[in-house]
């Protein structure tokens, strides 16, 4: 216990100097807490995010977000769906005004007009402006608080250079050398460097004890001072064009509200300018979903939606009845005929079919005869009816043999389409050969098609898919059943596309995104909502305040066809820019 | 001792902004009963009783501030239509008649004018 006091008596001092160190590092703490709950609201306007920017004035609900902008005479009002970003045309907004109550125009841009005489005859010293604007679209009925910061009152016209008058020429001198060495004047810095230098040089000859060369050095002090102070003057007179020249838009012009990045990162977007590039924010939203593979695919005919017209026999082809041939993409009916086919007689066949033809010519006269005969026997019954009926069934036989015959030579086969869809493939020409078991005409019903993709992982049935088309499109699959022969080392895996199938072809190449089993926790966004900036990381905008918004870097996943996964870089809740990202990221 | 000293000034040290901070919110009922909001300069405490709408004004310290030479305008939300309430000084308070029943606690904002011309509002959620 002794050593720890007798080394403690002496370590009390710098103890006390510890805390009082620690009691002065919390104070500036304090007073900011302090002012944190003096300056909540006791009127202090929001300061201008830059100063190409007009003073405004914003609010937001959970349903509303309204933006007011001074413009002379004029107060605009801008009303925008809060989580949505969509712009409300047609509510009535009423406004508390210094002058009482009135109701804001809506103008043909979408905006909202209210006169405001009293923007005018406001106190000088205002810097702003509380109103409350009461809106009211559809059911929705909104009071929203509105603090409006208004340009700077063009006061009394004071001449350049007045407010320097009672400064004394110490500070003006000063700040005339500041301003050029700033500027990077060779003078002004050759000006301080040789007044150092006279200053050494008085200061060695008064030791020296010698009193004219150092009034002669003074003398020179004064006259460069002199020098400099004129050169000060003229520099506050014209400014510094060159610098100037950078702030093309001025602070006052109602017209300089340009979407910019702002130096902390943010950008900046005027209303305007939000609905010009059609901005859309949607609120994130935190939930479990399934991962996804992606496959490629590619669209076939629904087997049982299309079909193929082919010859059987092999022949001529004629037009059908019509005249002629069905075209690409004409529609048909089941049933409906699409060509003729006439097979062709070979030269042996030929020959042969004339002999028979003799053959039964000659047989058919004969029996013609023998049935003559008979008509005329069998009344005086030299001749029974038994055996002219056998002889008239003969002929009845032979007859047809012949016609037949005939019909064999000249009937060609007719070609009809067995499904109902359009022709999809077409060979057809008037006179061609076609062969057996050649494909005519291909049918397809392109209301029903299917995308055939090839999975390495077998899927799960009921899990749902989508095809993403090159154009960014999405199409919602069914899942129709796998393949149990490998193909290229993977599973075909077929799917019907529901919902609408404009635009697409046989043949083309799909990327199947189907989902996995496993499950995975975070916000799906819009596939546009993300952004790859520069540095090749990938950020959404985030829409922090009624006219600004924050890149957020995230961690994404791929989701569905048209959604990605954050998992990480937004919290819920966030109102996220899902149209019009790129364009934000466009503004510099 | 040394190191109890230590402490002692440690928790004030770090109990002093959580006092600060919690002096800060303004949740909570107020003096009559009713809700508070900041306006401007101003705390207000609105009470709506019925068809009656009373509005205190306090400074921030919480010190009553007399209405006399106030405005005030309260535009209340009542089944999705605001009503505008015109509100002049009587006693130690704001008062007005609202044209219909607004129950216990409307959402909505009261706007007040100070003796100096300054408009200031507060929201009630």
């Amino acid at each position: 216990m002794l050593p720890f006091r007798s080394t403690a008596a002496p370590r009390a001092p710098a103890t006390a100097l510890a805390l009082s160190a620690l009691a002065l590092l919390a104070l500036p703490f304090l007073a900011t807490l302090a002012l944190a709950h003096e300056g909540h609201d006791h009127g202090a306007p929001p300061p201008p995010v830059s100063k190409t920017v007009a003073p405004r004035g914003e609010a937001a609900s959970a349903a509303f977000e309204l933006v007011a902008i001074p413009r002379g005479d004029v107060l605009v009002l801008y009303l925008d769906c809060f989580a949505t970003g969509e712009p409300v045309t047609d509510a009535v907004l009423a406004v508390e005004t210094p002058a009482g109550p009135a109701t804001a125009e809506a103008a043909p841009d979408g905006s909202y007009r209210l006169a405001a005489p009293w923007l005018a005859t406001r106190a000088a010293g205002e810097n702003h402006l509380d109103l409350v604007v009461t809106v009211t679209a559809g059911s929705e009925a909104d009071v929203l608080p509105l603090t409006v910061a208004l340009p700077t009152a063009p006061g009394p016209a004071a001449p350049a250079g007045a407010g320097h008058d009672g400064e004394g020429w110490p500070h003006r001198l000063a700040e005339g050398l500041g301003g050029r060495l700033a500027a990077r004047d060779p003078g002004a810095g050759l000006a301080a460097a040789g007044g150092f230098a006279l200053g050494l040089a008085a200061m060695g000859l008064m030791r020296a004890g010698r009193r004219a060369p150092v009034l002669a050095i003074l003398v020179l002090a004064a006259t460069l001072v002199l020098g400099a102070t004129a050169f000060a003057h003229e520099g506050a007179d014209h400014g510094h064009p060159e610098t100037r020249a950078a702030f093309v838009p001025q602070p006052t012009d109602p017209a300089a509200d340009l979407a910019q990045r702002l130096a902390d990162g943010a950008v900046f977007v005027p209303k305007p300018t939000q609905r010009l590039l059609s901005l859309r924010t949607q609120l994130a939203v935190e939930g479990g979903y399934r991962r996804t593979v992606s496959l490629p695919g590619r669209v076939i005919p629904d087997p049982n939606a299309s079909g193929v017209v082919q010859s059987s026999v092999g022949g001529r082809l004629a037009p059908p009845p019509s005249g002629t041939f069905p075209r690409l993409g004409s529609p048909v009916r089941p049933g409906e005929v699409l060509a003729l086919v006439t097979p062709p007689v070979q030269r042996v066949d030929l020959s042969d079919m004339r002999q028979r033809q003799g053959e039964l010519d000659q047989q058919i006269a004969i029996v013609q005869r023998r049935v003559d005969r008979y008509r005329k026997l069998s009344p005086g019954g030299a001749v029974s009816q038994v055996q002219l009926d056998e002889a008239q069934d003969e002929l009845n036989g032979l007859t047809d043999r012949r016609t037949a015959l005939d019909r064999i030579r000249q009937e060609p086969e007719v070609l009809t389409a067995p499904v109902g869809g359009v022709i999809a493939e077409a060979a057809a020409v008037a006179g061609q050969m076609a062969a057996s078991g050649q494909m005519v005409f291909q049918i397809v019903d392109p209301r029903k098609l299917w995308v055939e993709a090839l999975s390495f992982d077998a899927l799960t049935p009921a899990s749902d898919a989508t095809a993403r088309l090159p154009d960014g499109r999405s199409l919602p699959l069914a899942y129709q059943g796998a393949g149990l022969a490998d193909r290229n080392q993977a599973i075909p895996v077929q799917f019907a596309i529901r919902g609408g199938t404009d635009g697409l072809r046989i043949g083309q190449f799909v990327t199947v995104l189907a989902a996995t089993d496993a499950e995975r926790r975070g916000l799906a966004l819009p596939r546009a909502s993300v952004v790859r900036t520069a540095n090749g990381q990938d950020v959404v905008y985030a829409h922090i305040a009624a006219e600004r918004y924050e890149a957020r870097p995230v961690r994404v996943a791929p989701l569905d066809g048209a959604r990605v996964l954050v998992e990480a870089g937004v919290s819920p809740g966030t109102r996220v820019v899902v149209q019009g990202a790129e364009l934000l990221d466009q503004v510099r | 001792m040394l190191l109890q000293r230590f402490l002692a000034a440690g928790t004030v040290l770090v109990a002093l902004p959580l006092c600060a901070h919690r002096a800060c919110a303004h949740e909570g009922v107020g003096h009559h009963g009713g809700r508070l909001a900041d306006a401007g300069p101003y705390h207000v405490e609105l009470v709506t009783k019925d068809r009656r709408v009373e509005v205190w004004v306090y400074d921030a310290k919480e010190k009553a501030v007399s209405p006399a030479g106030f405005k005030g305008t309260a535009i209340l939300v009542v089944g999705g239509k605001p009503a505008r309430v015109v509100l002049a000084p009587a006693e130690a308070r704001l008062t007005g008649e609202a044209e219909v029943a607004l129950g216990a606690t409307p959402k909505g904002v009261v706007q007040i004018t100070g003796p100096d011309g300054a408009a200031a509002s507060g929201k009630f959620n």
